[in-house]
């Protein structure tokens, strides 16, 4: 390797290298810390009963484990899905099997999300639910971006 | 942003789009068939099947409408969500169906090494 191509794969490796553990790099986790901080901000300042404060916020940090779980499972189906069209020979019911499985996870899924929302509407007033329902949030806005990009 | 959060909670994502991604495979296609009647076959499949979920697409994003609607209102009823919900699951299922129809159709005009240069998923 020439003293002048040896100098370009070491500055190339550097740039590199700083893009990958530079400061900018926001990852999604941090995103969505952020925006569920933003969610209790809200929390707190709408409801001023403090046990109904506590319980909301409870339901809430049930939503963000709801997310991050959503995150890895869209992941691992897309790549479930790849896999399985990749194969040239697979058949039409392991499609079938495997499209169940996904149905059945988003259902139960569903049946959590709804419990959760059911349990939020149950101990806030209309007023306080105005007040977090219009609330804006940029993190929350780019987590949810985050997921629907994945 | 908790009503965005909830819509996105219930309606999974694009999780329920799992072979979308084969519609966005034109140019591989182009590139690793020959240029003849197999390959514009293949083709037309792939436009049927960006034209399936496009319609998937209207529809989830009329059920996000719908739910956001109905997740504002302290007192709507329950059952306004669960109704917006099953048809969103309804054509879910739907479009997997359609999907899965279209990619056999896409493999009778696909043989097995066009297929493996194609998908390859390394």
């Amino acid at each position: 390797m020439s003293i002048r191509a040896c100098l370009f794969a070491t500055t190339a490796l550097a740039l590199v290298l700083a893009g990958c553990g530079g400061k900018d790099v926001v990852l999604p986790v941090d995103v969505e810390n952020e925006a569920f901080e933003d969610l209790r901000s809200e929390i707190r300042e709408a409801i001023d009963d403090p046990a109904r404060e506590t319980e909301a916020i409870a339901l809430v940090d049930n939503l963000a484990d709801e997310l991050r779980a959503l995150r890895d499972k869209i992941s691992a189906r897309k790549t479930r899905a790849k896999e399985l069209n990749a194969n040239y020979d697979t058949s039409r019911a392991d499609f079938d099997a495997f499209f169940e499985q996904v149905n059945s996870e988003i259902r139960s899924n569903q049946q959590r999300v709804t419990k959760n929302h059911r349990a939020l509407l149950a101990i806030t007033t209309p007023e306080e639910w105005s007040q977090i329902a219009k609330a804006r949030s940029k993190a929350m806005s780019a987590a949810i971006k985050s997921v629907q990009t994945i | 942003m908790l009503i965005a959060l909830f819509t996105i909670l219930l309606l999974g994502g694009s999780s329920t789009a799992l072979l979308e991604y084969i519609a966005d495979t034109r140019d591989s296609v182009k590139t690793v068939m020959a240029k003849d009647e197999r390959q514009k076959e293949a083709l037309n499949t792939l436009k049927a099947m960006k034209k399936r979920t496009n319609a998937r697409n209207k529809h989830v994003k009329r059920a996000s409408k719908d739910l956001a609607k109905a997740f504002v209102d302290h007192d709507a009823a329950v059952e306004q969500t669960d109704a917006v919900w099953d048809g969103y699951f309804a054509e879910i299922g739907r479009y997997n169906h359609d999907m899965l129809d279209l990619r056999y159709e896409l493999k009778e005009h696909i043989n097995r090494e066009e297929w493996e240069a194609i998908f390859s998923v390394d």
